[in-house]
C-alpha cells in the first residue's frame, strides 16, 4: 500500500476522533429514527415513500457525520499544526490531500453503511411495534443501506475537499452541518426552488438511497451527480492546497 | 584544492557535499501584500557547521526557514537544500530534518504514534522510532498522549521527528524556547555532537545566550534584510561578545 495512504490510515486509528464521531452518529441516528417512527401518525405511514420518511433522517445523519469526518482529517491538521510535519514528510501536497480524501471516503462509507443498518433496524422495529405493516421490500433496504454507504463515502470526499479550501475547523464543520440539516431542507420544502433543490448534493445523496422518488432524482442520476460534486470538491481542495503558504 | 573551494573550510566536512553548499539561498524575497518579510537575502552554508540565524522578533527568520522547507513559496529568488527545492527532494525526511513549531502534535495521539505516522509517510522502518525516542530521552513517555507532555518534552518529540531519517541537515526554529537551563544545555551539546559527525545544523533564535556557545557562524537578519554572515570567531575577535557585535550590527541598521 502507498506510504502516504498508510500514514493517513494510522492517523485515523491513533486518535479518538473517528470513534467519537461514530458514537455520536449512532446516537443521533437512533434518536432521529425513534422520534419520527414514534410520533408520525400511523395513517400517514401506510405507503413506501411515507415509511421511507422515517428512514430518511438516519441516512442524512450518516452522510453528515461522514462529511464531518472527511473535513476533520484536514482541519485538525491545521488546527493542531501537524500539517507542518505532514508536509515536511510528504512535500507533494496533492498526494497528501488525495490520501486524506481516499481514506476518509472509505471510512465515511463505513459510517454510511452502519447508519443505514442501524436506521433500518430501528425504524423497522419501531413501526412493527406500532402494528404498522412494513411496505419496504428487500431492494428498498439494500438501496437504503448500500446507497447510504456510497452517499456517505462521497460526502466524506466533499467534506475533505471543502475543508482543504477553508482549513478552519469550526466554520467548516458548522457550514457542512448547516447545509445538510438546514439549507437543503429549506430547498426541499420550497416549491418554487424545488426544481433547483433536487440537484443539490444533499438531495443527490437522498436520491441515491431511494428517498422521495416523486421529488428527487432517480438513484442513478443522484449517484452520477454526487460523484461529480465529490470530484469537483476534491480537485478544488487539491488545487487550493497546492501552492498556498502554510504558516 | 581546499583553498579554492569556498565551502571546504568547515571542520568535519562530508566529502559528498564538498562541491555544493548544503543550503543555498539567493536573492530570496517574500512579500505579504505590502510587507516585505524577507528582502533579497543571499547566503549559503557548508557542511559540518552549526549556524545560528539570528535577529529580533519579526526579522524574517521563520519566513526564511519556511521558504527553505517549501511550506511557503518565494516571491522571487531561490532557497535550495542540497541543490534542490525541498519539494523536489527524493527522500526529504532522509535528507533534511526540521522543526518549525514546538507544538505540532495532535494532543490525543501518543508520542510514539505521532512518530509512527511520520515514519510511515517517509518509508522509514518503525524500529527507528524507538531509537529516536531514546536519543531525546522520551522512551518512558512514548506511550502517553502528547496532551500530558511538558513544553520541554514537546520540543524533544519534535526533534525526535526531525531525526527519524538520520538527515544530513537539521533546521530548527527557536528550539530552545521554553526549555529550562538543563534542557538548553542538553540541546547545545546535542547539536554540537551532531555537527561533529559532519552534518549541518541551522538553528534560529532571538535569544543570543541560547546559541552563542553552540554555533560556529551566524546569519544575522533584521527587518527582512541580511545584516551579515560571519564566523562567530571573526565577530568576537577583538574581545567583543557576540551580543555586543549583534547589537552593534542590528542597531546600525536602525539609526
Amino acid at each position: 500500500m502507498n506510504a502516504t495512504l498508510r500514514a493517513e490510515l494510522v492517523k485515523h486509528r491513533t486518535t479518538r476522533t473517528d470513534l467519537g464521531l461514530f458514537s455520536g452518529m449512532l446516537g443521533l441516528v437512533l434518536l432521529a429514527v425513534l422520534l419520527h417512527g414514534l410520533t408520525l401518525p400511523a395513517d400517514e405511514l401506510a405507503s413506501t415513500p411515507r415509511q421511507l420518511m422515517v428512514f430518511g433522517p438516519g441516512q442524512i445523519i450518516g452522510t453528515l457525520f461522514a462529511a464531518l469526518l472527511g473535513a476533520m482529517t484536514i482541519t485538525a491538521e491545521y488546527r493542531h499544526g501537524t500539517i507542518r510535519p505532514t508536509l515536511l514528510a510528504t512535500p507533494k501536497r496533492a498526494k497528501v490531500v488525495a490520501a486524506k480524501i481516499a481514506t476518509s471516503a472509505t471510512i465515511g462509507a463505513g459510517f454510511g453503511l452502519a447508519a443505514g443498518a442501524v436506521t433500518a433496524g430501528a425504524a423497522t422495529s419501531t413501526l412493527t411495534a406500532r402494528g404498522i405493516d412494513i411496505q419496504l421490500d428487500s431492494s428498498d433496504y439494500t438501496q437504503l443501506i448500500i446507497g447510504g454507504g456510497i452517499a456517505a463515502g462521497l460526502w466524506a470526499a466533499i467534506g475533505g475537499g471543502l475543508s482543504a479550501i477553508f482549513r478552519h475547523q469550526v466554520p467548516t464543520l458548522v457550514g457542512l452541518s448547516a447545509w445538510l440539516l438546514f439549507v437543503e431542507s429549506l430547498l426541499g420544502d420550497n416549491d418554487t426552488i424545488v426544481e433547483v433543490g433536487r440537484y443539490a448534493p444533499g438531495a443527490a445523496a437522498a436520491a441515491l438511497t431511494g428517498q422521495d422518488p416523486d421529488r428527487l432524482l432517480a438513484p442513478t442520476a443522484g449517484l452520477i451527480l454526487l460523484i461529480m460534486y465529490a470530484t469537483a470538491a476534491a480537485l478544488a481542495g487539491t488545487r487550493a492546497t497546492a501552492h498556498r503558504d502554510v504558516t | 584544492m581546499t583553498s579554492t573551494d569556498p565551502y571546504s573550510h568547515g571542520a568535519g566536512m562530508a566529502d559528498a557535499t564538498r562541491t555544493e553548499p548544503v543550503i543555498a539561498v539567493s536573492a530570496l524575497t517574500k512579500r505579504y501584500g505590502d510587507v516585505v518579510a524577507v528582502d533579497d537575502i543571499t547566503f549559503s552554508l557548508r557542511a559540518g557547521t552549526v549556524t545560528g540565524i539570528l535577529g529580533p522578533n519579526g526579522a524574517g527568520k521563520t519566513t526564511t526557514l519556511r521558504l527553505l522547507l517549501g511550506l511557503a513559496e518565494p516571491t522571487s529568488g531561490q532557497a535550495l537544500v542540497f541543490g534542490q527545492r525541498y519539494a523536489e527532494l527524493n527522500q526529504p525526511v532522509r535528507q533534511v530534518g526540521a522543526v518549525l513549531e514546538s507544538n505540532d502534535f495532535h494532543p490525543g495521539r501518543t508520542g510514539h504514534n505521532h512518530l509512527r505516522t511520520l515514519a510511515l509517510a517517509a518509508k522509514i522502518p518503525e524500529s527507528r522510532i524507538d531509537e529516536v525516542l531514546d536519543l531525546v530521552n522520551l522512551d518512558q513517555a512514548a506511550n502517553r498522549k502528547v496532551r500530558g507532555y511538558s513544553l520541554g518534552m514537546r520540543q524533544r518529540l519534535g526533534l525526535a521527528g526531525a531525526l527519524l531519517g538520520e538527515p544530513q541537515l537539521l533546521i530548527l526554529d527557536e528550539p530552545a524556547n521554553g526549555l529550562d537551563p538543563a534542557g538548553v544545555h542538553w540541546l547545545r551539546s546535542f547539536l554540537q555532537r551532531y555537527a561533529a559527525e559532519g552534518r549541518t545544523v541551522l538553528v534560529s533564535s532571538h535569544i543570543l545566550a541560547e546559541v552563542a556557545q553552540a554555533v560556529d557562524q551566524v546569519v544575522i537578519i533584521d527587518r527582512g534584510h541580511l545584516v551579515t554572515t560571519a564566523d562567530v570567531a571573526e565577530l568576537t575577535r577583538d574581545g567583543r561578545t557576540l551580543e555586543d557585535a549583534y547589537l552593534e550590527l542590528t542597531d546600525g541598521e536602525h539609526s
